[in-house]
């Protein structure tokens, strides 16, 4: 079994021992060659990939169901001890090694794609702790670690998405993503502090299931809370309605990155979540109808929205979105392997599709070759069913992606900000008063600076 | 702008002024065609009325894009030798800067900006200035540029001023004393009034995001799913259609759209009349109509400039234009804008003016300041009358002037290196070469110039020629299986004939090339949800592609082309016998009479007749297939519309050996030898592949000699990749001809290369004269070459339409290579790693972004922006005419935009063209390195190479 916890610890910690050579070198002022640090993350990856299927090969030759590898314990009070930990089994065994497969492969295009580029060691250093921060998400045992894992995708997320930061748009697209993750991890943090404070371990464990997971709470009450906070927790991260605005506006970094993020395995770390937590769902009907809702709502309206959207890039960002939209209805109705499968196949089809969206000229010639004839200008499927009238209507709902930007920002960020202006206009004045002026100074609106982010 | 206003003539208001008003701007607008139809041209054609200069000036000041490399860029070829000081001198020196008016001290103007550009510093501003005047050690301690002896000098004029002192006080006493007066004799600022931005980034960051959306599906040609209702009605009303509908959308700053649109609709307005009450609305009166329709159509050019290309030429679209027009774009756009002020206006706080500076600038004290440094100036030296003088000139020679200064000097090398090589070649002769067994003629393209130096190593019997890709045939092409012709000419002609490959036996259904449900499968659930979730738990066989793809790119290639099926054998349907037409209503094939006019125009214009041509005659088309590539159609040929070239080259080879045009070339004088035969071919710069066609119908009598050529194109083909690989960092420098060829064919084939190949970067040079000045002279991929002889062509006749048409497509070429390199951001397109194709038609950086046009930092990486030098092989008053007759010519030639030289075929000297006239050209350098083979001169060197003598390829043994 030394196998196993080598490949679950190499797994998490040969991508973060990439990130620290790549990144002490550049540190240091001395970036290793593009040749060296591409050939320290392939390798990274590669040993990664092999250890994990030589442990899948043990645990199924051993008939293993799942394995733990204790990593230590952080700290112990009276009453809890907070443990770290690995764990390997039938759900994180499958998504570890695809996870390093598919990052080692973009590493491997990147090679190549991001030869001579002045932000070279930046990219590498980032794809590796972004393949740790999967790793850990993937393989924690508990939510406590995974979160930690959870928080470097995003960090890398967003410092991706603004990886050509010397044009200003990327940075505000950036911006805007980080934004959204930041206001769905209140539902990672709040599940979490919700489940200490009942009682719960929030290991992952045995809880009778085909995979292990998160016990839940037993009381109704307790369970749909924490169901609908991790529910919440993941709408950021898989850009699930009414949050996903911030999707199409991340392909501003270079193409693997969007590929890897955003095609493959950011993107699916929602629904990985909600399966580690599918006991809580089980629990609480009324979360995992949620669920459903929140993905049926998301499949509809991505697939509208992508259907308008006229360059490849964002319509592949709706199509991720509506496929990860079906895997929350499948795994709201408790299709866990059905979910699971659907993660895999949709990741490594959206990756290669991302990866050669550049070629859609070319596509687009030889599919015209094939059929002998110009392609039909508008698509005849759903929308011919409707009324005649509607159909310009339902055109502009999708080409203005559902007006979720626009009721979000005007609607609900505007009240936000209007809020904090308020509070700001009487924090002004108060300190006036305190220092007698008679009229507080003119002052720069800064919170326009502000609401550009969501541009 | 305002002159325009007050233009007499031009209509004072209405629709017939806005016109005006749009058509101004219009000229400004990038002319970029859709992807598809990539061509180069010059980025600032528009400008060529100016001088080069005045141009890039000009174009500085509207688009705020860079004229020349940076200063930073300057003084690193300063110090590598690539300029070097007699480069200055000279140049300073024929631009009349005085050496003898003293300024301060015993320094003159000239050694004043010798001095400026030959020790490039920085000149830190506002507070950056201000730390280092305060903290820094400007004011203690010599400038670290000045040398020991300026410092010596320097001090020396100082030394009775403050005897007695330390070294390091009287230094610091000095250097204050220096700039208290330098500092006294700034001269006040005048106020500049600082335009207001604000308001225009406030409105564009409101209009743009929904512009470009609503431009983008109005022009999508087939990527979007669901196209935009009513595009046949014009941009304006399927804008306006759109947006009276239903709900208005949520957007705060859209409400009331709905109600102007809909009182537009019930007044029955057009385009124009929506902009004129937009204009109204932003209150713009028709004297500020120009400066306002130039400011909001230039906030979005490259989408302003697409839908401006469509309208005058919605043939370029790649499968079929909507209604578009400038006027419609402009409606929506200020309409729009109205729309964002009035929302401004109610909901945003003004914003604080920016604080004025009002202070002096005393950052033109500190660049005279350290200037006297450097030239050994004490503060003794500057008067107050002196030390104003001093700083006006020092004010004079701004950035922009010493840069303008240091790339005329940086042209000055390249110039000088390239003239005395072709001299220094030209004196030593060459031995009697053996009549040709075989001719190719290329395209002038300065990417065949190393394919066909190594083809003349290789044998002396191969002679090659430079011709116009498309070989002077202005045709539309319709190859096998496609379902629309492609212009395959330069982009100025618009074809009048068709010419279709045919399969040799008519499949029994339609031959697809490739099942179009596999086509299909690859773009899965791009649009639709169900189809989507099926192709997605299909997906793990995308690992398959994906791995291949990655880790094995050309085996991954290779093993699809052989999973493809193989296209059938076809012809040419070439030859039409009466009038009848074909697809687009073009003429279906050519006369026997046109294609006499084809031939012998391109053989009259090399100077090939019946005693010249070689048995085998080889026409090269060339293109450049690559993958994952939207801006493939860059890379292909320019003479034919960014097409594949092969195409042309069969056509010229089938027209030519048509026994009846022989019969008709033979009546106009024309003979062509019985023994001659003509074969076409393709040779694929990315891959370095050659294709033959037809060659079935060679006769039996060439087969010997066929084998022979095919074996020398074989191994020509390895080194010229080797030689291309030689520019690749990821290529090995010693890599053989064999795993160079694999080297570029890895690159054609994969998804990951953002360099298939490197174009025609570094392009330089354009010859036009007989192959024999040029044969055995290594140019190193640089040179356009054009075969011209001006012994069979003695009043110029050939030689005018051979510089009409090559002068602005190799210029065109330059230029835009030129202006995409030195400032890449606002000419070209940036780099291609976040690139996202919209509508088949452009590229965006991410979801909503301007349409990028000009050339990507990847294809100009490593070029050198030089204008052409053009070397024509002709006689100075034949030329002289030549560009008296042709204005296009005159333009490009007077104003600068290329560098002329006349190389006289009678005494072989060489004139240059400066001011105006033609003026003596005299070699200033010795000695032109000899080598055996091109490989022994490109060996193990990446950069830039010298020209070089090649004996290989002219019989002589060292």
């Amino acid at each position: 079994m030394a196998i196993v916890q080598f490949a679950s610890i190499f797994a998490v910690a040969g991508p973060a021992l990439a990130f620290t050579i790549l990144a002490l070198g550049a540190w240091f002022g001395r970036p290793l060659s593009e040749r060296a640090g591409a050939r320290v993350v392939g390798l990274t990856f590669a040993v990664s990939f092999l250890g994990l299927l030589g442990a899948g090969a043990t645990m199924i030759g051993t008939g293993t169901d799942a394995f733990r590898t204790p990593l230590g314990v952080w700290f112990t009070t009276s009453h809890h001890r907070f443990e770290l930990g690995l764990v390997l089994d039938r759900l994180s065994l499958p998504m570890s090694l695809f996870g390093s497969a598919l990052v080692g492969l973009v590493a491997a295009f990147s090679a190549r794609y991001l030869h001579r580029e002045p932000g070279w060691t930046r990219f590498y250093v980032l794809l590796s702790l972004f393949g740790a921060g999967v790793q850990l998400v993937v393989l924690a045992g508990s939510l406590d670690l995974l979160y930690v894992g959870w928080e470097f995708v995003a960090l890398t997320s967003m410092l991706l998405i603004a990886f050509f930061h010397d044009r200003p748009a990327p940075v505000r697209h950036g911006l805007r993503a980080i934004l959204t993750y930041r206001l769905c991890d209140v539902g990672m943090l709040g599940a979490v502090v919700w489940l200490h404070h009942v009682g719960v371990p929030a290991t992952v464990r045995d809880v009778g299931d085909p995979f292990l997971g998160i016990g839940a709470p037993d009381g109704l009450l307790d369970a749909t809370v924490v169901g609908l906070l991790l529910l919440f927790a993941t709408m950021g991260k898989s850009a699930q309605a009414p949050l996903g605005g911030w999707l199409p506006r991340a392909m501003e970094g270079p193409t693997p990155s969007s590929a890897v993020f955003y095609g493959a395995l950011s993107i699916h770390l929602g629904p990985y979540l909600l399966l580690r937590a599918a006991p809580i769902l089980e629990r609480a009907p009324i979360a995992a109808g949620a669920v459903v809702a929140v993905g049926a709502v998301t499949a509809l309206h991505a697939t509208f929205a992508g259907r308008a959207q006229t360059d490849i890039k964002s319509q592949l960002a709706y199509a991720s979105m509506a496929q990860v939209g079906l895997i929350f209805v499948e795994i709201g109705l408790g299709l866990r392997f059905v979910a699971l499968a659907h993660i895999v196949g949709h990741a490594s089809l959206r990756t290669l599709q991302i990866l050669r969206s550049p070629s859609i000229l070319h596509d687009h010639r030889a599919l015209e070759r094939a059929t002998g004839a110009p392609l039909p200008e508008a698509g005849a499927h759903l929308e011919a069913w409707l009324p005649a009238s509607f159909r310009p209507w339902l055109y502009r709902f999708s080409l203005e992606r559902g007006y979720f930007d626009a009721m979000l920002e005007g609607r609900m960020l505007g009240a936000v900000l209007r809020f904090l202006r308020a509070l700001d206009r009487l924090d002004e004045a108060w300190v006036s008063w305190l220092e007698g002026e008679a009229t507080p100074p003119a002052r720069r609106n800064e919170v326009s600076k502000f609401s550009e982010v969501s541009r | 702008m305002s002159a325009l206003a007050h233009t007499p003539g031009l209509p004072v208001t209405g629709e017939p002024r806005l016109d005006a008003a749009i058509q101004h701007a219009a000229h400004w607008l990038p002319a970029q065609a859709p992807l598809h139809g990539f061509v180069h041209h010059n980025t600032l054609h528009v400008y060529e009325d100016h001088t080069f200069e005045e141009a890039v000036r000009l174009a500085y000041e509207r688009f705020g894009a860079q004229p020349y490399l940076s200063e930073e860029a300057f003084a690193g070829h300063l110090a590598s030798g690539r300029i070097r000081d007699v480069d200055i001198d000279t140049v300073l020196r024929d631009e009349g800067v005085s050496g003898d008016e003293t300024l301060a001290g015993k320094v003159s103007e000239h050694a004043l900006r010798r001095a400026r550009l030959l020790h490039p510093f920085e000149v830190p501003r506002g507070p950056s200035l201000q730390w280092w005047l305060e903290e820094g050690n400007a004011l203690r301690t010599f400038h670290p540029a000045a040398t020991p002896s300026a410092r010596a000098a320097f001090l020396q004029s100082d030394r009775v001023a403050s005897p007695g002192e330390g070294e390091r006080a009287r230094t610091e006493a000095a250097l204050r004393d220096l700039f208290q007066r330098l500092t006294r004799a700034v001269p006040t600022p005048t106020p500049n009034p600082v335009p207001d931005t604000a308001t225009r980034q406030a409105v564009n960051a409101l209009v743009h995001p929904l512009l470009i959306r609503l431009s983008a599906a109005f022009l999508d040609q087939g990527v979007a799913h669901w196209s935009m209702p009513d595009r046949d009605r014009g941009f304006y009303e399927a804008f306006r259609a759109l947006y009276t509908l239903g709900a208005a959308p949520p957007d705060p700053w859209l409400q009331g759209l709905r109600a102007t649109l809909q009182r537009q609709s019930a007044a029955g307005m057009d385009a124009h009349a929506a902009a004129l009450a937009a204009l109204e609305s932003l209150g713009v009166g028709p004297e500020g109509w120009d400066a306002r329709v130039e400011e909001s159509l230039l906030s979005l050019r490259g989408w302003a400039g697409m839908m401006n290309v469509l309208e005058h030429a919605p043939d370029k679209a790649p499968v079929r234009a909507p209604r578009t027009s400038l006027v419609d774009y402009l409606a929506v756009q200020l309409t729009l804008e109205a729309q964002a002020v009035r929302h401004l206006e109610a909901h945003r706080a003004p914003d604080a003016p920016p604080p004025r500076a009002s202070t002096p600038d005393h950052a033109i004290a500190y660049e005279g300041f350290v200037l006297a440094q450097l030239l050994g100036l004490g503060p003794h030296a500057f008067d107050d009358a002196a030390a104003r003088t001093w700083l006006a000139r020092v004010a004079a020679f701004d950035a922009l002037e010493r840069r303008r200064v240091l790339q005329l000097a940086y042209e000055r090398r390249h110039r000088v290196g390239v003239l005395d090589a072709a001299l220094a070649h030209a004196a030593l002769g060459a031995p009697q070469r053996p009549a040709p067994r075989a001719q190719l003629i290329c395209c002038i393209d300065d990417r065949e110039e190393s394919f066909r130096r190594h083809l003349e190593e290789r044998s002396l019997e191969v002679e090659t020629l430079g011709y116009a890709g498309f070989f002077g045939i202005a045709m539309a092409y319709l190859g096998h299986g496609e379902i629309r012709p492609r212009p395959m000419c330069p982009v100025v002609v618009t074809p009048k004939h068709v010419i279709r490959e045919e399969a040799l036996t008519p499949p029994k259904a339609r031959a697809a090339l490739a099942h179009p449900a596999l086509l299909r499968a690859r773009h899965a659930g791009r649009t639709s949800l169900v189809r989507g979730a099926f192709a997605s738990f299909a997906g793990l066989a995308s690992t398959v592609p994906l791995v291949a793809r990655t880790l094995f790119p050309r085996a991954a290639a290779r093993l699809v082309g052989h999973t493809q099926k193989k296209p059938p054998a076809t012809r040419l349907h070439l030859v039409r016998q009466g009038d009848e037409r074909g697809p687009d209503g073009l003429l279906d094939g050519y006369s026997i009479g046109e294609m006499a006019d084809v031939v012998a125009g391109a053989l009259r214009t090399m100077g090939l007749d019946a005693a010249t041509l070689a048995p085998l005659v080889v026409l090269v088309g060339h293109g450049s297939a690559s993958m994952n590539n939207p801006l493939e159609a860059a890379y292909c040929c320019g003479a034919c519309a960014g097409g594949f070239g092969g195409s042309n080259a069969r056509a010229f080879a089938a027209m030519a050996n048509d026994p009846r045009v022989r019969t008709e070339l033979g009546q106009r004088g024309l003979a062509i030898p019985d023994a001659t035969w003509f074969v076409g071919t393709y040779h694929d710069t990315c891959d370095d592949s050659v294709v033959y066609y037809d060659l079935d119908l060679a006769p039996d009598a060439l087969a010997a000699d066929l084998t022979w050529l095919r074996a020398l194109l074989e191994s020509a083909r390895r080194l010229d990749a080797q030689e291309r690989c030689r520019r690749f960092d990821a290529a090995p420098l010693s890599i053989g001809p064999d795993a160079a060829l694999s080297h570029v064919e890895a690159r054609a084939s994969d998804l990951a290369q953002p360099r298939p190949e490197y174009g025609h970067a570094t392009n330089a040079v354009c010859v036009v004269g007989p192959r024999a000045r040029t044969r055995g002279l290594f140019l190193d991929r640089r040179a356009f070459l054009v075969s011209y002889d001006a012994k069979t062509d003695p009043n110029g006749q050939a030689l005018r339409g051979l510089l009409a048409a090559v002068g602005p497509v190799c210029a065109g070429i330059n230029l835009e290579y030129y202006f995409s390199c030195v400032d890449n951001e606002a000419y070209g397109c940036g780099t291609k790693l976040p690139h996202n194709v919209t509508g088949l038609i452009g590229l965006m950086n991410g979801h909503a972004s301007d349409l990028r046009t000009g050339l990507a930092k990847q294809m100009i990486e490593i070029h050198e922006p030089v204008r052409l030098l053009t070397i024509i092989e002709a006689e100075v008053a034949i030329l002289e005419t030549i560009f008296k007759e042709n204005p296009d010519l005159e333009k490009l030639v007077f104003n600068r935009w290329i560098q002329v030289v006349a190389w006289s075929p009678s005494d072989h000297s060489m004139r240059e063209f400066k001011d105006g006239r033609f003026v003596p050209y005299a070699p200033s350098t010795s000695g032109l390195s000899i080598v055996r083979t091109s490989v022994d001169h490109y060996r193990g060197h990446r950069e830039h190479l010298g020209c070089a003598r090649v004996e290989a390829a002219l019989g002589e043994d060292s």
